[in-house]
């Protein structure tokens, strides 16, 4: 397949996309500078991710397990991969403190990929909390490769274990609303996060807290507490103003038959 | 030795290059890079064909134990390891010796045993729908109140018993899903698109180390 070239070298199509990539990843690697140089930019509270801690620590008062999933998407797709990294970075953070206060934790997974990860992420939490022989490798269960195969054992891992707490962060898609209805069911304090549209409404409706879009990838940043991936966020901010002079404009543009943003974009 | 294959630095430049190697002839024609990028797409269907028997191996060592220990309801743990094996063993790719996906107890197994189960599960989704719309559409303030009369009029607007006696209902859920649904649907994706790109340069940068094991602290 031919393909069309600027300069002979880069795509045509995905060089204002390249230069938009290019000025946000700068703008990050500034913050992130600035951090370092001790200029930590202030984060707004994400009431989900505060309530983590009070999730952790409402299971462990009723004696009951909590339950941590980080979505049923790979780790390889460029749109969901990277909401499972998100997921697995507050799974870490989950599994550190449940280590800290002898919560047993339940990782239900469903890549057969993702499960080794999210079993080392495990296990090291409980190393590093000193407790690594109350690890158990048995509570990172592989539940089914089948969408609504792992939907089915998920619910019935609520029903039985009754969790204190379900902490669902990552890319879902129509089992979210059986999962989070049945975690409400059995009375857990639930909380969720993706960045999929079609089913944050679901989690918003029948869970205690929802993150929300970018939220999602904010919570690892927001949980470690680090300079430089709090810095990092934004970057974010800098993108975000692209974004809103590029509509504003585009929109404006085209309302008086310009199609100069649609040209530059397509370049 | 083994200490420096467990030293965080190397999944944080594998991660790194391969990163790299896949983003970049997306923007850039180069040849060589073109094809690495497809060359190593190749190694992760053999990863992928591995890690295939990770699962076998969590699930056996989950039911296993539950049959072993005779814990509650371990004889839904024995339904599972039977078809986990006979699913395993009559699907093996030996379509010389009549196993594979032809074979007619694979066919059995998937068409009239796992598809209506999954297509069961599907359906019911409308019944969690229904069950958690009871507990939310209650007009508690003037949020919620927005969100009861938009989900009552897009309710309306798909149902033939109303339409047929006011037609602009049609219209109204029309232009709640075209004009604020799409409005608050396009922030949100341009919100995700810029956090997935920071967590990118994150990775890229060796800074997001949450998805390393236990957060990417040393041992």
């Amino acid at each position: 397949m031919a393909v069309t070239t600027v300069l002979g070298i880069f795509i045509q199509g995905r060089v204002f996309g390249l230069v938009c990539l290019l000025v946000i990843m700068g703008a990050t690697a500034y913050f992130i500078r600035q951090a370092q140089a001790g200029k930590v930019p202030t984060l707004r509270r994400l009431a989900g991710v505060d309530a983590i801690d009070e999730a952790i620590g409402r299971a462990v008062e009723m004696g009951k397990p909590i339950i941590c999933s980080h979505g049923i998407a790979t780790l390889r797709d460029a749109t969901t991969g990277p909401q499972t990294i998100a997921g697995l970075s507050v799974l870490s953070y989950v599994a550190r403190r449940a280590a800290e206060v002898g919560a047993r934790l339940i990782v239900p997974v469903r890549q057969t990929e993702v499960w080794p990860v999210a079993a080392d992420v495990v296990e090291t939490a409980y190393k590093l909390a000193g407790k690594g022989s109350e690890y158990k490798v048995e509570d990172i269960q592989f539940l089914s490769s089948d969408q609504f195969g792992y939907s089915s054992n998920y619910m019935g891992l609520l029903m039985r274990e009754k969790p204190g707490a379900n902490i669902m962060i990552g890319a879902y898609w129509a089992e979210s609303m059986q999962l989070a209805e049945t975690g409400s069911r059995v009375g857990a304090m639930q909380i969720s996060g993706t960045a999929q549209t079609s089913q944050i409404p679901f989690f918003l409706v029948a869970t205690d807290y929802c993150l929300i879009g970018e939220e999602v990838y904010s919570a690892g940043a927001y949980l470690s507490k680090d300079p430089q991936l709090i810095a990092s966020l934004a970057g974010q901010d800098v993108g975000r103003i692209i974004a809103t002079i590029i509509v504003v404009l585009g929109g404006l543009l085209t309302t008086v038959g310009s199609k100069l943003i649609l040209d530059i974009m397509a370049w | 030795m083994s200490n420096i294959l467990r030293r965080i630095e190397i999944p944080i430049f594998l991660t790194i290059v391969f990163t790299l190697i896949q983003v970049v002839p997306y923007y850039v024609y180069i040849q060589p890079l073109d094809d690495a990028a497809s060359y190593i797409q190749r190694w992760i269907l053999i990863v992928l064909a591995l890690a295939t028997f990770v699962g076998v191996i969590s699930i056996l060592q989950v039911h296993g134990k539950n049959v072993a220990k005779r814990s509650k309801g371990w004889y839904f743990s024995v339904i599972v390891l039977v078809f986990t094996i006979v699913m395993a063993l009559v699907g093996l790719p030996l379509a010389e010796v009549g196993l594979g996906d032809k074979n007619p107890v694979y066919l059995f197994l998937f068409n009239y045993m796992l598809q209506p189960l999954s297509g069961t599960m599907y359906s019911i989704i409308a019944f969690f729908i229904a069950s958690a719309a009871f507990r939310a559409f209650r007009a508690r303030n003037i949020e919620a109140s927005i969100v009861l009369v938009s989900g009552l009029l897009m309710l309306i607007s798909n149902a033939p018993l109303f339409t047929v006696f006011w037609p602009p209902f049609k219209t109204i859920g029309t232009w709640i899903f075209a004009v604020p649904n799409m409005a608050t649907n396009r922030a949100i994706t341009i919100g995700a698109a810029l956090g997935l790109i920071a967590l990118a340069v994150r990775t890229l940068m060796g800074i997001e180390r949450g998805y390393l094991r236990g957060g990417g602290a040393e041992q």
